[in-house]
């Protein structure tokens, strides 16, 4: 399993049409390399779910090609390449199957002709359901969880299926402020053994916390590349145009003016928070213990 | 009194309907699972309305009458796929539009050729009646289809449960998709002699319905509805006997209770169980 060799997971030039006639994506391009934790991040209707289908191959590009470990995604979906965590509401959750029963749909690409678990694979699953910390609820039917179980349940599976890719569609929405941090500790073990993860969501505060690379699009992509640099307020500002909820602390009555802004963004959940130079702020000092005396020094000089 | 329970069985025919129901209803009855499952309760309804023209036409050409209603079962089922990919339509629109056509197009066909099969036989089913050719063709469709089923479950489950990561495990979605379709087409035939092409649908979604409020595990819902659905097939063949009324009638009619009795009782999803469960909440607290 420990191929030596970093996942990668390129796009190149994907022009994706729907039989109607509208563009979903034009000519969108990026490229990365595992272990990473990548943000997908756009308005609604701005290509992400789209760019998620050509990458599992749902939908078939007009032109350009997906690429997963240098193999077409057909290939590389025979080979279990590529795991898919959906969003909570594109699962019927009154359907008669329990946690036990999910996850194991995640082995079904080792078994054989007629999927019947093997020792390992019963091994493997319950392993994944303990790293969740789900295990004590392998029994339940899936429609008796939690939000923030659900998803974790989903997230066993990902890992039961040992893909190298996955891809995790909003995983934060409905999900409490534990389970959150918790999701995030997992994709960043993930990300130390490997795994290259391609996260959609709008919580774009959390964005910095976790993720490496940034993936911004809006009908293709616009910016692409290390967090610190693509994750700034002005390429942002042409991801979402007017839609994000601003907040300028220049203009309120919160601080002192002294002509430099703190911005706020938001998307409806977790804050964005741009300091006065327009640096990103973080949530938790803790790795970035030096990050106020930095910037102090940096003021001092000016 | 038993001599009474017996005369029943004393008759070939009767032997023949009992045994020929039970097997069809067994296998709608495992097939209903994935069905309501999958959402697909009103293609059931369509494709057996479908079948229609397709049995007309065979019976007026001489072919087996599996052969015909097959072909034009597919063909309604193609049909739909391909007006609700040029049009904006819903669903539902297609499928009535698509299935009516059919089926008046098998009415048209039979009225004009009155002589090659009764009208009543096809919409009302004549297990009674049931030819030896036809019963081996019914045994073979039951058999292929329990074969099929029996073999892919797993992967028909994940297909109706998450298509998505059926994708994403590399499987042939489209050819999932179809064999459902397929299955739900053979098995709407093979019960088209049974109860008729207006009752089909009841023979492919009541069992599955009703299993489906009995329990949360997909192995025990597949073990109850065919248990269900073979046990009134037997007990509705056996007993229209005594009616001398329609057989489909008291299969279906036996299928319904089962499901009226569930709705109320069953253990966790009946309506007596969510009355307990509120008024356990509302109750006051010690």
């Amino acid at each position: 399993m420990n191929d030596p060799a970093p996942i990668t997971l390129e796009v190149d030039d994907v022009t994706v049409s729907y039989p109607n006639g509208n563009v979903a994506l034009q000519a969108a391009s990026f490229r990365l390399a595992g272990g990473a934790i990548c943000a997908l991040v756009g308005v609604n209707g701005s290509g992400k779910s789209t760019l998620f289908k050509a990458i599992m191959g749902f939908v078939r590009p007009a032109r350009g090609a997906v690429r997963i470990g240098g193999r077409p995604v057909a290939e590389a979906l025979k080979r279990n390449l590529v795991a898919y965590v959906p969003q909570a509401e594109e699962v019927d959750w009154s359907f008669p199957v329990s946690v036990w029963d999910v996850v194991m749909m995640g082995r079904y690409g080792y078994m054989n002709f007629l999927r019947i678990p093997r020792a390992a694979d019963r091994r493997i699953v319950e392993e994944s359901l303990a790293r969740v910390g789900m295990l004590e609820f392998r029994e339940r039917q899936i429609g008796e969880l939690s939000g923030g179980q659900k998803k974790r349940v989903f997230l066993a599976r990902a890992l039961a299926q040992r893909s190298r890719v996955i891809l995790l569609d909003e995983p934060f929405t409905g999900v409490d402020v534990k389970t959150e941090a918790a999701i995030i500790e997992l994709l960043r073990a993930l990300r130390a053994e490997g795994h290259l993860m391609l996260v959609s969501t709008h919580n774009l505060g959390s964005v910095p916390e976790f993720c490496d690379q940034v993936v911004l699009v809006n009908r293709t992509v616009l910016a692409a590349g290390a967090t610190d640099t693509v994750f700034t307020e002005s390429n942002l500002a042409r991801a979402f145009g007017g839609v994000l909820r601003h907040f300028r602390f220049d203009e309120s009555t919160v601080q002192k003016h002294d002509g430099r802004a703190v911005t706020l963004l938001t998307d409806d959940e977790r804050p964005l928070v741009f300091g006065k130079d327009g640096h990103l702020e973080y949530r938790e000092r803790a790795g970035r213990e030096r990050v106020i005396e930095q910037r102090a020094e940096r003021e001092d000089d000016h | 009194m038993t001599e009474l329970l017996l005369t029943p069985l004393q008759y070939e025919y009767m032997l023949k309907a009992i045994a020929v129901s039970g097997l069809i209803g067994g296998v709608c009855a495992f097939l209903s699972c994935f069905i309501t499952l999958k959402g697909w309760s009103l293609m059931g309804d369509a494709l057996s309305h479908s079948v229609v023209p397709g049995v007309a036409l065979a019976y007026a050409c001489g072919w087996p009458f599996a052969a015909g209603a097959f072909g034009t079962g597919l063909l309604a089922a193609v049909g739909m796929g391909f007006v609700k990919t040029k049009t904006r339509l819903r669903e539902d629109a297609v499928i009535g539009v698509v299935f009516t056509a059919f089926f008046a197009l098998g009415l048209l066909l039979i009225s004009l050729n009155p002589s090659s099969v009764d009208l009543r036989t096809i919409v009302f089913g004549n297990i009674l009646g049931i030819s030896d050719p036809d019963i081996v063709q019914v045994a073979v469709i039951s058999g292929v289809t329990l074969a099929v089923l029996g073999l892919k479950w797993r992967d028909l489950l994940l297909f109706c449960f998450d298509p998505n990561q059926a994708r994403a495990l590399g499987l042939n979605v489209t050819l999932l998709h179809f064999t459902l379709l397929t299955l739900l087409s053979a098995t709407a035939v093979a019960a088209l002699q049974t109860v008729g092409a207006c009752l089909v649908v009841a023979m492919l979604v009541t069992p599955g319905a009703t299993a489906y409020l009995l329990t949360d595990r997909f192995g025990r819902m597949i073990g109850l509805a065919t248990a269900m659905g073979v046990g009134t097939s037997l007990v509705g063949a056996y007993a229209s006997y005594y009616f001398d009324g329609s057989t489909g009638g008291c299969i279906v009619t036996l299928q319904s209770l089962l499901f009226v009795l569930a709705l109320v009782f069953a253990p966790k999803h009946g309506i007596r169980a969510a009355r307990h469960r509120r008024r356990a909440a509302s109750a006051p607290q010690p």
